[in-house]
């Protein structure tokens, strides 16, 4: 009879030669640099939002869009141009200077030929999401921190539409079905 | 007297990491058969429970905790990765076994439902009984205890058949 001592025993053994190789003031470090840079964020966001506020009320905040470029307080979070072979390059800034307008990212995509849907702080998808992601979007982030991607609107599935959703730390993207049911998560 | 405070939780933060670091590696790794991204996550969890760890030092399993947020963690850098194309390089290739862990073991446990691995490794790596199982999974006592009977039932055949003890008294 086989008892579950030995199955425990054995799947214990299996794992026994694995050690953290992190140090605690590594992990203690890192705990810090989080709150830090939560701090810094919160800090930035809220005196960026005052500022606008502030533009807004003396009407002196004025974007465009399609170069996604808005004057003074925020900046604006993406920039759009012509890539090669009908393709549409597009860098995403990170940071809490940088505001995207969803609905002035769509629009300039739209202009070139890229379907999109665009949201903040939630990503969005549809049941059954369509295949071919990786023919649409290729890309990588850069080093600091934005996000640089090519889109392929030829590749894009009739029927379909891009899905970017824009959060502070990373992005994603997906390729849903135009007038489906959206899902969205935060 | 509040830095002699600060001092008394980084010493018991320090105590608990030591103390209970390698049996979350373990425990985490056995669920996502990769030690350098399990190293990540738990070294991930273990941040943030210094962070909060006025309330985590309170919880009925601080160690079970530290599992959950890494598994969590994992979860979330999963669904982040199916998406995102700027690419993250942690990847869940469940057939990249690293080093450390035993390859028959591990494989027998990916064949597992995700929630009976964990369960696996919630019993079995960090001691756990069922009550504190179920509370750190957020399932019913009743439910930790049938998962780990299908478990241990696959798992024992898979590698305590007797067909494997002859192939080793052979």
């Amino acid at each position: 009879m086989i008892r579950d001592t030995d199955l425990e025993h054995k799947v214990r053994e299996s794992v026994s030669g694995l050690q953290m190789q992190t140090s605690v003031e590594t992990i203690i470090d890192n705990a810090r640099r989080q709150r830090r840079s939560r701090r810094t964020m919160q800090s930035a966001a809220a005196i960026v939002g005052c500022a606008a506020i502030a533009l807004a009320a003396l009407g002196l905040t004025a974007t465009d869009h399609e170069s996604g470029r808005t004057s003074n307080a925020q900046l604006a979070a993406f920039t759009l141009s012509d890539g090669p072979a009908g393709s549409a390059s597009l860098t995403l800034h990170k940071g809490a200077q940088y505001r995207l307008d969803p609905e002035a990212l769509r629009r300039a995509l739209a202009a070139h030929g890229i379907p999109a849907l665009v949201t903040v702080g939630k990503s969005c998808d549809t049941n059954p999401d369509p295949d071919g992601l990786d023919e649409v979007v290729t890309g990588h982030r850069q080093s600091s921190g934005d996000v640089f991607i090519t889109i392929n609107p030829a590749a894009i599935p009739a029927g379909a539409e891009l899905s970017i959703g824009y959060f502070p730390n990373h992005t994603t993207f997906g390729l849903i079905e135009q007038n489906a049911p959206e899902h969205c998560r935060a | 007297m509040r830095r002699d405070g600060v001092r008394d939780a980084r010493a018991e933060f320090v105590e608990f990491y030591e103390t209970n670091k390698d049996a979350c590696l373990r425990a985490v790794a056995v669920s996502v058969a990769d030690r350098d991204l399990a190293e990540e996550l738990v070294g991930e969890a273990f941040a943030r429970a210094w962070t909060g760890w006025a309330k985590v030092r309170r919880h009925a399993s601080p160690a079970a905790w530290i599992v959950r947020v890494a598994l969590n963690t994992r979860v979330s850098w999963w669904r982040r990765r199916r998406r995102e194309v700027p690419l993250a390089h942690h990847d869940t290739a469940h057939d990249d076994l690293k080093s450390g862990l035993d390859r028959d073991v591990t494989a027998a446990l990916l064949r597992l439902p995700q929630r009976q691995r964990e369960v696996v490794a919630l019993r079995f790596l960090l001691d756990l009984d069922t009550d504190t199982t179920a509370r750190a999974l957020g399932i019913a006592p009743g439910t930790v205890t049938a998962h780990l009977a299908r478990a241990t039932s696959v798992l024992r055949r898979q590698l305590l058949s007797p067909e494997r003890i002859t192939e080793v008294t052979q």
